[in-house]
């Protein structure tokens, strides 16, 4: 089993999606210091990806820091510092642009959204 | 980069008909290659002319390093080859096929063959005849992975398998590569599920080769671009060659740009429409990609 989310979306370089699930699961904490990372073969096979990819994956987030190689272990989770704000904002980053970018098809001023945003958020809130 | 399969000027004729014409492939050793062209486009020729099933009448194709009409046992014993259209010994049980086929291979793993026979689930002492189609074409990958092949060609796997049969056969596939060396070329129509795994494309089409190019840039140049006018949107009278199906109805064009570059998309899309209010432009899946490029083939036929 796979220790973060990784939903394939067609179209975008599956090393990329690769690279930014990995990213979003230690900013949400799905992925920890310390944790057991999956072998290129595990990573290849469980998300149907060329080995390949998924090696160089792998050796892209070594050295971004985010993964370490330890003798004996394999790969785990390195010590990375925790998220700042404005690191997981970034996360919303592609969204958001795509809803100013209905929004503003739709000529809706920005208060607008504003507001339905709120209902949105203040709807979520209220179901927990 | 060598070239695990190389095809030059590659011809095949069925009497007077042309199905292959003038095929230069090159398949770099190392990658999984997907083939992709619509119904009757030359793929199964291609194959069965490479894996010298069939004499090419024209040009010629080497595997391995080896002229296609001299493979020998040699070569042979380091290709796996699994085919739709393939003739399994029906009146053998799955046992009695791999003991028939492992003297063939030197390299033959026995240990693998019983991890694969678990993780695929193949009753052993069945007669393949009463196999289901998913069980049969199992049993037939089983018998071409065992020997743990340099090159393993398939020919429209998928069809006729469940999904789950489906991810049993690819989990099957990419256990080779725990080994070094390992090239797969297969021709598919399942085309989302070779998206993810193949690193190049080839597309054929009435025995032409189309395109060949690793995914990364083939997904890179295609784009589905929509524009919005202000005014009754027409087509330029000047269509770039690179725009595909473009067409144009209300206020919108719509068309796939193959020669997508980010730069300079926006000054080419105000030039060619001055009064545009919107531009949308998507990245493309394998599959849109190649039904675009479908599309275009069946216009250009008419």
């Amino acid at each position: 089993m796979m220790p973060f989310q990784f939903k394939f979306k067609p179209g975008i370089p599956v090393f990329e999606q690769v690279i930014y699930a990995v990213k979003k699961a230690l900013v949400s904490s799905q992925l920890a210091t310390g944790d057991k990372f999956p072998s290129v073969r595990q990573l290849s096979q469980e998300l149907k990806i060329n080995p390949n990819t998924a090696h160089k994956a792998i050796m892209a987030l070594v050295e971004d820091g985010i993964l370490t190689v330890r003798p004996g272990i394999g790969t785990v989770v390195a010590e990375v510092p925790p998220a700042t704000r404005q690191q997981k904002r970034s996360f919303l980053t592609e969204d958001l642009e795509q809803l100013v970018v209905e929004a503003r098809k739709l000529s809706l001023e920005l208060p607008e959204v504003e507001d339905a945003l709120r209902q949105q958020w203040n709807r979520f809130t209220k179901e927990k | 980069m060598n070239a695990i399969i190389q095809t030059e000027n590659l011809g095949r004729k069925y009497r007077k008909k042309e199905a292959l014409k003038h095929l230069t492939l090159s398949v770099p050793e190392g990658s999984i290659f997907a083939f992709l062209g619509p119904n009757g486009a030359g793929k199964t020729t291609t194959i069965k002319t490479f894996m010298n099933i069939l004499g090419p009448t024209g040009g010629r194709a080497s595997v391995l390093g080896v002229d296609s009409r001299k493979l020998g046992p040699a070569e042979l014993a380091q290709i796996g080859y699994v085919s739709e259209n393939q003739k399994y010994p029906a009146w053998m049980t799955v046992q009695q096929l791999l003991d028939y086929c492992r003297p063939f291979y030197p390299t033959w793993d026995t240990a693998f063959e019983a991890k694969l026979q678990d993780q695929f689930r193949l009753p052993m002492n069945v007669k393949i005849k009463t196999l289901s189609r998913g069980m049969q074409v199992k049993a037939a990958l089983l018998s071409s992975l065992a020997y743990r092949p340099r090159l393993l060609v398939l020919d429209e796997p998928f069809s006729g398998l469940d999904p789950l049969v489906r991810d049993e056969f690819i989990h099957g596939i990419l256990e080779l590569s725990e080994q070094e060396n390992w090239s797969v070329f297969i021709s598919s129509h399942d085309i989302d599920e070779v998206e993810r795994l193949a690193d190049w494309v080839g597309v054929i089409n009435e025995g032409e080769l189309q395109l060949a190019e690793p995914t990364v840039s083939l997904q890179a140049r295609f784009r589905q671009v929509e524009v919005v006018t202000a005014v009754e949107a027409t087509l330029p009278s000047m269509l770039p060659k690179t725009w595909l199906n473009p067409q144009a109805t209300g206020h919108t064009v719509r068309f796939v740009d193959s020669q997508y570059v980010e730069e300079k998309s926006g000054e080419i899309l105000t030039n060619a429409f001055p009064s545009l209010t919107q531009t949308d432009v998507q990245p493309m899946s394998l599959r849109e990609i190649f039904i675009a490029l479908a599309r275009t083939y069946q216009f250009a036929a008419r």
